[in-house]
């Protein structure tokens, strides 16, 4: 019997035939397929309990109340807290990207020197007793050479506790150089300071509001507490409230409002007044409220009614002179008219002749301190910390001007002017800071003008970030002292801005931190114990959860368990809500706009920011998910679009998509046409939020960062940022 | 297994004068969803996973009379004939499939061998194909939810109605003991998250849910909305979309009945 | 083997072609012997790789301890299913060392004390693309826990758990009987069974007919002419199958 061709295919064929009577072919066709069907390398999602944790976003200064969903230990959605008086359930894009943060791998894992040169990336990681050690021995020799205002501290954090704390420390240390971030609460509040006589925030009613004027507020596209804006608009739907929005381009709001009134960028104030001059010659203000408790009234309506009639400030705004008649009696007639400024976002402050005829406004029509009006409201009502005592050299000190020239001379009633700060510090005439610490902020990015930030950040001996993702001031930093984030750690946020009432929320660890980070509060506390004398002895807790359980006290239980409180204002009576030397509304005020930054000749085009709720511009950046959500027709691969009207690019030879090089007196950049209708021609707008230099690859390098291209523009009369623009050219690439 | 004798027809309506355009539903849905992100998503749209997408529609007139008006689109969830979607006819492995108990078009990952055809079928545009596997940046994947399964390279995947939810909801209900959902105890994370309370979701059987209230679905008329402001995209197609759009604004009814966004539509 | 010559006769004659034709039958039976060797008794052995369980559970003594399964696998407030126990929940009894079993003392040392869960290789884990309500079988249908998971509550020690080498998945899923043969609801949990109880259940159901005309018709007269046998199914909610919609038992 040998194997020969015939008993081999024999046994092949038999061999075939008994496995197809075994499971074998059918085992491994259903094995295979299972295994083809579940790749080992797809993820697959660990299930567990199902819990949420009531907190509050602090992404933005909007104060939205949040339920974090989390599976076991894994946070894994973040929901917008039902039933929250800011937010009620809803939710902006950033808010829902919180998961993208938490677990980014561009957060900084720890502590982090600097070894290389500026900004070129190399880093040492170092203990957090060696951070400490190192940031308090510089702090210590700034003292000890007796200029402890050498020290800045740039703060982006809210009005809350840790603010508070950081206050303390910068008076006990003794250096005036805090700087916030200035947005258009900054300009409203010193409308309201000088007319109203009383440092105070501005809330507005508009939920109860019957006719509202928008002098360029991104009313759903950012302003205030977005979420709740973006509510308030719907509920002025359901109740037939007109939204008259008043700027030169098409944004969602305008799109969205009852009626968009075009104007010529920079000119709102005048029509501001162009309406008082209908509501005061037609005698449709509100008089018991003009008759009884205000000042100045005579003055301002004469100067009012020669300079600002509809036909002289039709000619300045470019609206139509019948329909600011028209505007202007509907507003008056409404009863419970309002009106808001603060361009876009509300991001800078604008010119504060802006904010103080839009106040006169309404004022005029009796919307202060009324339903469906604007509200003065106290700041942080919690924090009543005993006075501290500070030694020879904080009081010595605390007497030097500060950078920013802001509580002094010229600019005596303004608190803080962060652009006046980096430009001085940039330009070094005046007596340069030597140490910035830079909490909850990116001024690197968000300021505009960043190569004048960039300038004054290398005038620094020493610049410490304490940001929780390495963002573009922290990639430049020389130390890194990363925080927790806000799903690590607690912090409260004391007023939801722009609301009408009092909402404080509190953020809470929803999960341990992720890195080896550490509260900036806790750091704060731990640098003033290493500078030690009166200094450490200005903080009596143990840690930053003692020092927020005390200052909170009889809030705290509520606050853990629902996430806020609500504090319902008392309002304040007549007699004391205007503390000015009359003791009444002050009405004042005029027609001062800022010239933007440029020549006109060199630089023929006009070029505006824009705000959008899927571009983050704040400090919190962009996460993959809201990039994602980013039009085509606003960026493509690496390029950013820039919105022109046919008529403006035609001109200059452009056309939809093409390739231009956008130039202003602060810099160039290579972006992509789009043809707009919605836009006024000779403008040219951008949005921002991009241009990013820091994160990931998907982040960085897309676009261009708008504050590059544009730069602050002084206002005189506050000193703060009044830029809504810059002069621009356009030609083809 | 469902023995309940009720059948419901989950629906959806969007108020289009409400909706702000912010993008809220898209983010909300891609996290509740597990829906994958590349480094760059703009260069070809079509290929951008968003199971909700907001199109920007332009009324085409000239400075000042230009108009924009956002259109966010889920899946449809036809019903056709009968549940005879367009998709759910083509699809040749039972991969899609039509339920008269909820109304949905479920998608499901792993039998589905990437033909396409739903695709195809599919008039609105609703379903995406992973033209590559998912691959999370390096640590995020924990914060991937169980509840959604992720998809690997080669399938189509597409709005759910966020049926987990149902599903996690009904668990709820059967261990109450009830046979039945409260209006409120499933809705999809787009309405949830939704600021402007543009969105409303409901059984379009139920006659006391909001949705039914404000569309009021003509059952003699090929559920075409009896509301005035009510309208459906392609309704001449006769898929008998269970979304329905709200808007009092002419120029967008009429793109809405074309699907035709004017010229910015191609961007988008 | 037989050969022809050139005028087409038979050389070899009937006894070459019998001791060949018996030869090439021996070797049809030798490789049908051997495949079915292979198939029946050397595959399962190489699809499977056995892995030890961290260490021994008996589910009986602990029954006979807590009383019930549910003390242990509980319903969750929100109607989801707890499922394995985490170390969090044996730790209610077991902080210290209670037995005096070697099992017992690794599982205190081992992850008690370091707070390791325990990495259990769980006989039923379905694929990702499986969505179980255990609620919805247990309290609304009221199905026991052995119609699935068997006698486990009464054994005292784990069996080995055989892991799949392709897919991943248990054995138990398939089944002990590699040919898919079962004799218990337990004995396999696959799709398949899932749907044969649901479709004995779907038809039991008076299903409130669809509105419409045509679908009346398409579902009284076309589906049971094109599928007489599928005239039970006929009744479920999917639109493809006629049986229950795939997002029932799908995520």
């Amino acid at each position: 019997m040998k194997l020969d061709r015939r008993s081999f295919l024999s046994f092949v064929i038999g061999g075939a035939a008994g496995t197809a009577v075994t499971p074998l072919p059918w085992k491994l066709m259903d094995d295979v397929s299972i295994w083809s069907q579940m790749w080992p390398w797809t993820p697959v999602p660990a299930d567990g309990a199902y819990t949420y944790v009531q907190s509050t976003c602090t992404l933005c200064p909007g104060g939205c109340g949040i339920a974090v969903r989390k599976v076991d230990k894994r946070v894994v959605k973040i929901e917008g807290m039902a039933g929250h008086p800011v937010n009620d359930g809803g939710i902006c894009p950033l808010g829902l990207s919180g998961p993208q943060m938490l677990y980014s791998p561009t957060r900084v894992a720890g502590p982090l020197k600097r070894i290389g040169k500026r900004g070129e990336g190399k880093w040492a990681k170092i203990s957090w007793d060696e951070a400490v050690a190192e940031v308090a021995a510089k702090l210590s020799d700034l003292r000890e050479s007796g200029h402890p205002e050498q020290l800045a501290v740039f703060n982006g954090a809210g009005r809350g506790t840790f603010s508070a704390l950081v206050d303390r420390f910068m008076t006990v240390y003794g250096s005036p150089n805090l700087v916030r971030p200035a947005t258009f609460e900054d300009a409203y509040e010193m409308a309201v300071y000088r007319m109203h006589g009383q440092q105070a925030m501005v809330g507005f009613d508009l939920e109860n509001a019957n006719f509202v004027i928008s002098f360029g507020s991104g009313v759903i596209d950012g302003w205030g507490s977005p979420v709740r804006m973006i509510r308030a608009k719907s509920l002025w739907k359901d109740r037939k409230v007109p939204l008259v929005q008043v700027e030169p381009r098409l944004s969602n709001t305008a799109a969205k409002a009852d009626r968009w009134l075009p104007i010529r960028p920079g000119t709102e104030a005048a029509l501001a007044l162009g309406l008082a001059n209908v509501i005061l010659s037609e005698g449709l203000f509100d008089r018991n409220f003009v008759d009884y408790y205000t000042n100045g009234f005579e003055a301002w309506r004469k100067m009012v009614l020669d300079g600002f009639t509809p036909e002289k400030v039709a000619g300045i705004t470019g609206v139509d002179k019948d329909f600011i008649v028209v505007l202007a009696r509907d507003f008056a007639k409404a009863g419970a008219g309002v009106a808001i400024c603060g361009r876009g976002r509300g991001a800078t402050p604008g010119g504060l002749d802006e904010a103080m005829a839009v106040h006169s406004l309404n004022a005029l029509v009796g919307a202060i301190n009324r339903k469906g009006g604007v509200w003065t409201l106290p700041g942080n009502e919690e924090v009543n910390w005993p006075e501290v005592e500070t030694d020879e050299t904080a009081a010595n000190g605390m007497q030097r001007p500060r950078l920013d020239g802001a509580g002094s001379g010229t600019f005596a009633d303004a608190r803080s002017l962060p652009n006046r700060f980096f430009a001085a510090q940039a330009d070094g005439k005046a007596d340069p800071v030597k140490a910035l610490l830079v909490m909850e902020g990116n001024p690197l990015y968000t300021q505009p003008g960043t190569e004048t930030v960039k300038k004054a950040l290398d005038r620094l001996d020493l610049l410490v970030s304490f940001s929780s993702l390495m963002d573009e001031t922290a990639a430049y930093a020389d130390l890194i002292l990363p925080n927790h984030l806000y799903l690590e750690r607690y912090e409260d946020v004391a007023v939801a801005t722009g609301m009408a009432t009092t909402v404080i929320g509190l953020a809470q660890p929803v999960v341990p931190p992720q890195c080896n980070t550490r509260h900036a509060g806790d750091v704060v506390l731990a640098l003033a114990s290493a500078i030690g004398g009166p200094v450490a002895d200005a903080f009596g807790w143990d840690g930053f959860q003692a020092c927020l359980e005390e200052t909170l006290a009889d809030d705290w239980d509520a606050l853990t368990e629902k996430g806020y409180v609500v504090h319902v204002a008392q309002p304040s009576h007549w007699s004391e809500a205007f503390p000015t030397a009359s003791g009444r509304f002050e009405f004042a005020g005029g027609y001062q706009p800022v010239p933007i930054e440029g020549d006109k000749g060199a630089f023929p085009l006009v070029l505006v920011p824009y705000d959008s709720l899927r571009l983050a511009t704040g400090p919190a950046a962009n996460t993959p998910f809201m990039t994602k959500t980013v039009g085509d027709e606003v960026l493509k691969g690496k390029d950013v679009f820039v919105e022109v009207n046919p008529q403006t690019a035609g001109s200059a030879g452009l056309g939809e998509g093409q390739a231009a090089v956008l130039s202003t007196p602060r810099g160039q950049a290579r972006v992509r046409i789009h043809l707009s209708e919605g836009i006024m021609p000779g403008l040219v707008a951008m949005p921002g939020g991009l241009g990013h230099t820091a994160y990931d690859d998907y982040l960085a390098g897309k676009g261009v960062n708008v504050n590059a291209l544009i730069g602050p523009v002084e206002d005189p009369a506050s000193g703060l940022d009044a830029a809504w623009g810059i002069q621009a050219k356009l030609a083809k690439a | 297994m469902e023995m309940n004798a009720k059948q419901h027809k989950y629906g959806m309506v969007i108020d289009l004068d409400k909706c702000t355009g912010c993008g809220a539903c898209m983010v909300a849905c891609m996290a509740e969803n597990n829906v994958p992100f590349k480094k760059d998503e703009s260069d070809n749209k079509r290929d951008s996973i968003t199971w909700m997408r907001v199109f920007k529609v332009s009324n085409d007139k000239p400075y000042p009379e230009a108009d924009i008006c956002y259109l966010p689109r889920p899946c449809m969830h036809c019903e056709g004939h009968d549940g005879h979607s367009p998709c759910v006819s083509v699809c040749p492995a039972t991969a899609t499939d039509y339920s008269q108990e909820t109304g949905v078009v479920s998608q499901i990952y792993t039998r589905c061998f990437g033909c396409r055809y739903c695709m195809a079928a599919c008039p609105y545009h609703a379903r995406y194909f992973n033209w590559w596997d998912p691959v999370w940046p390096e640590g995020m994947e924990k914060y991937l939810s169980p509840n959604v399964s992720p998809r690997m390279r080669g399938v189509v995947e597409k709005c759910s109605f966020c049926f987990h939810r149902y599903q996690l909801a009904m668990e709820k209900a059967h261990y109450e003991g009830r046979a039945e959902l409260e209006e409120q105890e499933y809705q999809p994370a787009c309405v949830q998250a939704c600021p402007a309370g543009a969105i409303v979701f409901g059984d379009l059987n139920n006659p006391e849910h909001r949705v039914t209230r404000i569309v009021e679905p003509d059952p003699h008329h090929h559920f075409t909305g009896h509301s005035k402001k009510a309208l459906r995209l392609l309704e001449q197609l006769g898929t008998n979309p269970k979304v329905y759009y709200l808007t009092e604004r002419q120029w967008v009814r009429k793109a809405l009945d074309q699907y035709n966004f004017g010229s910015q539509a191609a961007a988008h | 083997m037989s050969t022809k010559d050139d005028h087409g006769h038979a050389v070899s004659g009937d006894t070459a072609d019998k001791k060949g034709g018996a030869t090439i039958l021996l070797f049809f039976i030798l490789g049908f012997a051997a495949s079915l060797a292979i198939g029946w008794g050397v595959f399962p052995k190489l699809l499977y790789s056995t892995k030890p369980q961290p260490f021994n559970f008996d589910h009986a003594l602990h029954n006979r301890e807590v009383g019930d399964c549910e003390s242990c696998h509980f319903f969750r407030e929100d109607g989801t299913f707890s499922g394995v126990p985490t170390l969090a929940q044996c730790t209610d009894c077991h902080a210290d060392v209670m037995g005096e079993t070697e099992d017992e003392a690794i599982f205190v040392n081992e992850y008690v004390a370091k707070e390791r869960e325990v990495p259990w290789y769980v006989y039923s884990r379905q694929p990702d693309c499986v969505f179980f309500s255990h609620a919805a079988h247990v309290v609304k249908a009221k199905m026991t826990c052995e119609s699935c998971h068997g006698d486990i509550g009464t054994s005292t020690s784990l069996k080995p758990y055989q892991e799949n080498r392709i897919t991943g998945y248990s054995r138990d899923i398939w089944g002990y009987s590699i040919a898919g043969f079962k004799t218990h609801t337990y004995d396999r949990m696959k799709m398949d069974d899932c749907a044969e109880c649901h479709e004995k259940a779907v038809g039991s159901v008076d299903r409130a007919p669809a509105p419409g005309v045509v679908s009346r018709h398409f579902r009284q007269e076309v589906v049971p002419a094109i599928y007489p046998l599928d005239r039970q199914a006929a009744t479920g909610s999917s639109v493809q199958t006629r049986r229950d919609a795939c997002f029932v038992c799908h995520k």
